[in-house]
């Protein structure tokens, strides 16, 4: 690993780290943000899906005449016509595309096959909700009564939604030029070392663990807003998103047109995490329909179609077997991870993400892994929330419990036996992740202090007198941060408002007008107040990574510090020239670039309106930069639950992470992102799911009504503590903090619910432990008590 | 089509609609306060709450119709004065919203909760009558302190 190279800029830090309130609340608490469904044009009109009621059926025809006739119908528009029209695909990359990400391949090492993604398919719907036709009317309410006047005639086929079905010979297959559903499968690592290890090992536990299907419910429904200018030849596409300069180049392929014909706007963006990180068919569509008919075309999807077809999270299977010694040191592991991708493969991000952590935080010298995904009737997955991470973290922790259970180690112990140890850092692991740093068991030390692990024995006596079964969880966690690699940041030096850093990030709450402006003022010496961040208009923001994998502050701070450092330099000349002395004579510090020994000093402002004269440029910097070194940020968590036995129903009454982000820049924000991420674990963990139903293909969780959210009254409030180890990766020594809350949380929750039933027995529930899975395992465990006794 | 009339934050307003015209609707499109969000159209999960004569409502499921000549507050219209309402400073305070698109609704339905909340109030209650309201970034931590944070400021200390 190659430390980055220390910058002389980063000297005594004024913002940074501070816990300052942001930027882009004012407009946010006054109702003044700008959401998609915000903007409207004049002129526009609206845009229907007709959806599939099938999972799987090919389309025989498509008769939109009734549509046509009613009321405001102004279009109904096919995947036959847009074949005519020559609209293209929508360009997937899923494979990971950085120099550290594990190359997930087909069978052999062949390419995978990623099917086809038009805008409307022409020839299958391959899953409930798919969009196979358009209506645009006049107003919304037309376009949605219309849409259910289009007659579709369908030949319904053969299904298939589970991934372990889907993946055997003989399953009914989603495209026609594979063999059968499966895309990817690679293995990786030494396999005849970990046999050797097995084979000589004097314990070996194994599981089979499901991380079910979820999905991201951002809450703002996914909108937008195309129209295309005759004259121009240009379409603009206001479209909420991860990456707007992501979506103006695949968008602009789709519509066969040079980037620069497409202009994509996304300001305030209604959560994401994940789900909005990859185009959505309605957005081309309303840049096509936009031309077609000379009025601006808007959608809005309905919160029952967000679920159907919003891009959907996890949907593992995983196997691992760990082998032990005598003395509980683990010596190898497998792992056979089977992905559910859907219908179509728009990326691999979990799979491949999850593959490179499956040692966990543990010291395990050999490992091997077979990585499998598989095609299915069901909406594609896409990363979501820590993508993968949670479900390898699950499978390890899990297995961890399990093996302490089964050989009589206390759970603590065993895990500390086996942590990668701070001297060991930087770590490879055995498939080949170098994690960068990190003090795994203080981690665990400090969580145990401050969530006061020893008392639990007297609140686990104080519920069991109350009648609650009472549980306590744990689990370590470290998860990879890679992401995209590039970053483009241009600085402007105004001569009236401050300075603007333009950057190709895209928030969706994290609070990057704050925390990058926290940065930038310290790189440059000024007040907070006087630094502006733009993001959102690929028109001024012309290149970036957007927001995923929890790269937006490591990468942005980075190139921010290289253009900081560009534009320091660029003053010095400036001030020199002014000044009349040789540039080296000049220092910079606090803002001003000065001469030593004398008081003559010029600050930021008088040196652009200097620029300003001699070029119409002004000062300004702008630069690039590729970075693909991963981070790993790590940590432990723990909590309490009180179950009701004759309810099924749980209480979190404890909540506690421990959480090293590398260097925190806003500790305010960074919190608030652990918080998130813990809810949305825990909601993985005890509500959330998505089902499909084996009978009919239908799925189960089409509202509010069916899905399980965590609510305010079904959470609890959190005690979480930063540790800060700076990674030698990149200057600042950024990890991230947006997923780290979520990775360990699935283990946290269910190992507290072992240890809550273990006086009754022992006994695997799948998530999400619903109260009715719960109550319903007691009722079986205290049969077979019942049945022990009576024998 | 019909004229619906009411007063909306403070200021008379009509409007002829169609009959099937939602409040939120008429808030959004026709008068263009954008605050009031719709994140789900069946009234589960709170982006548009107002308040209808002071009182929260989600305005997803009334018909404009509805509430002719009432009184209608929206987020634009909760500060007084150009000065924000202690609500939203406090949200800003507490770091109680992430994107921001729930926002509007909590700071209504938390405004609301604080000024007709008789006695103590403490977390528990809090968590109990927010439920209403979603929010899928804070994990609710921060919107739970910020209401407390209001209460105790203005009704008197905050319960243990």
């Amino acid at each position: 690993m190659t430390p980055f190279p220390a910058l002389d800029i980063i000297k005594s830090l004024k913002s940074v780290g501070q816990p300052l309130k942001r930027k882009e609340d004012e407009r946010l608490i006054t109702g003044k943000g700008r959401f998609t469904d915000d903007f409207s044009m004049p002129g526009q009109v609206w845009a229907a899906m007709v959806r599939s009621p099938h999972p799987h059926a090919r389309i025989v025809s498509i008769d939109g005449s009734a549509a046509m006739e009613m009321d405001g119908v102004l279009g109904v528009f096919t995947g036959a016509d847009a074949l005519a029209d020559g609209l293209g695909q929508i360009p997937h990359n899923p494979v990971p595309s950085t120099n550290f990400d594990v190359k997930l391949t087909g069978r052999g090492g062949t390419p995978v096959y990623i099917g086809e993604h038009y805008l409307l398919p022409a020839d299958r719907a391959r899953y409930v909700g798919e969009a196979v036709a358009m209506v645009v009317a006049e107003t919304r309410q037309q376009a949605y009564s219309a849409a259910e006047a289009v007659m579709v005639e369908y030949e319904e086929l053969d299904w298939v939604s589970e991934s372990r079905v889907a993946c055997e010979p003989g399953a009914p297959k989603l495209w026609d030029t594979m063999d059968d559903n499966v895309l990817v499968d690679a293995t990786f690592g030494d396999i005849e070392g970990t046999d050797a290890a097995f084979a000589k090992a004097a314990n070996v536990v194994e599981m089979t663990w499901v991380i079910p299907r979820v999905t991201g419910v951002p809450m703002e429904p996914r909108a937008a807003l195309g129209s295309y200018d005759a004259e121009t030849q240009r379409y603009t596409l206001y479209a909420g998103s991860g990456g707007a300069v992501r979506q103006k180049h695949e968008l602009a392929k789709v519509m066969g047109v040079e980037p620069a014909a497409v202009r994509v706007l996304s300001f305030d963006v209604g959560g994401n995490f994940g789900t909005r990180n990859r185009a959505y068919v309605e957005f081309g569509l309303v840049m096509w329909a936009s031309k077609k008919l000379g009025r601006p075309v808007k959608f809005r999807a309905e919160r029952s179609e967000s679920f159907l077809t919003d891009y959907q999270g996890r949907d593992l299977v995983s196997k691992v077997e760990l082998a032990l010694d005598a003395d509980g040191k683990f010596l190898a592991m497998r792992a056979d991870n089977l992905s559910n991708v859907g219908a179509r493969c728009v990326s691999l991000s979990p799979l491949s993400k999850g593959s490179g952590l499956i040692t966990g935080s543990y010291d395990i010298p050999v490992a091997t892994l077979r990585s499998r995904a598989t095609y299915s009737n069901t909406m594609p997955t896409q990363a979501y929330r820590s993508s993968g991470r949670p479900e390898v973290c699950f499978a390890i922790e899990r297995l961890i419990d399990k093996a302490a259970r089964e050989l009589g180690y206390d759970r603590l112990e065993l895990r500390r036996k086996n942590l990668v140890s701070p001297e060991q850092m930087p770590y490879r692991n055995a498939v080949d992740s170098l994690y960068d740093s990190g003090e795994y068991e203080k981690n665990m030390d400090r969580l145990l202090e401050i969530g006061d692990w020893a008392g639990s024995a007297a609140r686990r006596a104080d519920a069991t007198k109350r009648g609650k079964l009472f549980g306590l969880g744990f689990a370590n966690y470290v998860e990879s941060s890679i992401g995209s690699p590039k970053e483009r940041a241009d600085i402007i030096v105004h001569t009236d408002k401050g300075i603007e850093v333009v950057i190709g990030t895209q928030p969706a709450g994290q609070g990057h007008e704050t925390s990058f402006a926290q940065v930038m003022a310290d790189m440059l010496g000024v007040p907070f107040d006087d630094v502006t961040i733009t993001l959102g208009d690929t028109d001024v923001v012309t290149a970036g990574g957007g927001t995923h994998s929890g790269r937006s502050m490591r990468h942005a701070s980075t190139v921010m510090a290289l253009a900081a450092q560009d534009l320091v330099d660029k003053a010095t000349g400036i001030a020199a020239e002014l000044l009349e002395v040789p540039a080296d004579t000049i220092s910079f510090a606090d803002g001003l670039f000065g001469v030593p020994g004398t008081n003559r000093t010029l600050g930021w402002r008088e040196l652009a309106v200097a620029a300003a004269e001699k070029s119409p440029e002004g000062l300004r910097v702008r630069r690039d930069n590729e970075m693909h070194q991963p981070v790993f940020p790590n940590g432990a968590g723990m909590c309490e639950v009180e179950i009701d036995p004759e309810t099924g129903g749980i209480d979190i009454t404890r909540y506690v992470t421990v959480d090293d982000v590398g260097r925190c820049i806003n500790p305010l924000i960074v919190h608030g992102q652990t918080h998130g991420g813990i809810a949305m674990g825990v909601g993985q963990a005890l509500w959330e799911g998505f089902p499909i139903d084996q009978g009919s293909g239908q799925p189960l969780a089409g509202s509010f009504t069916d899905y399980g959210m965590p609510r305010s009254d079904n959470m609890p409030s959190f005690i979480c503590e930063i540790a800060e180890v700076h990674s030698p990766t990149n200057p600042f020594g950024v990890k991230a903090g947006g997923e780290g809350g979520t990775t360990p949380a699935l283990a946290i929750i269910m190992s507290a619910i072992e240890d809550a039933l273990l006086p009754l027995g022992v006994i695997e529930i799948e998530m999400p432990a619903t109260p009715l899975k719960i109550w319903s395992a007691i009722q079986t465990l205290r049969a077979g008590q019942n049945a022990g006794e009576n024998a | 089509m019909l004229t619906v009339s009411m007063t909306v934050n403070g200021e008379p307003v009509s409007r002829d609609v169609e009959d099937s015209t939602l409040l939120v609707e008429y808030l959004r499109e026709a008068l263009g306060l954008t605050g009031t969000h719709v994140g789900c159209d069946t009234t589960q999960c709170g982006c548009c709450t107002i308040h209808i004569d002071g009182i929260s409502s989600k305005s997803c499921t009334v018909l404009a119709a509805q509430v002719e000549g009432r009184s209608i507050t929206t987020i634009e219209g909760l500060g007084k004065d150009g000065q924000l309402h202690p609500m939203q400073e406090a949200f800003r305070t507490c770091h109680g919203l992430q994107c921001g698109f729930c926002t509007p609704g909590q700071i209504m339905a938390g405004a609301e909760l604080v000024r007709t909340w008789e006695g103590p109030l403490d977390e528990h209650q809090v968590r109990e009558e927010m439920e209403g309201n979603l929010c899928r970034c804070t994990g609710y931590h921060n919107i739970v302190k910020a209401i407390l944070s209001v209460h105790a400021e203005t009704r008197g200390k905050v319960d243990a």
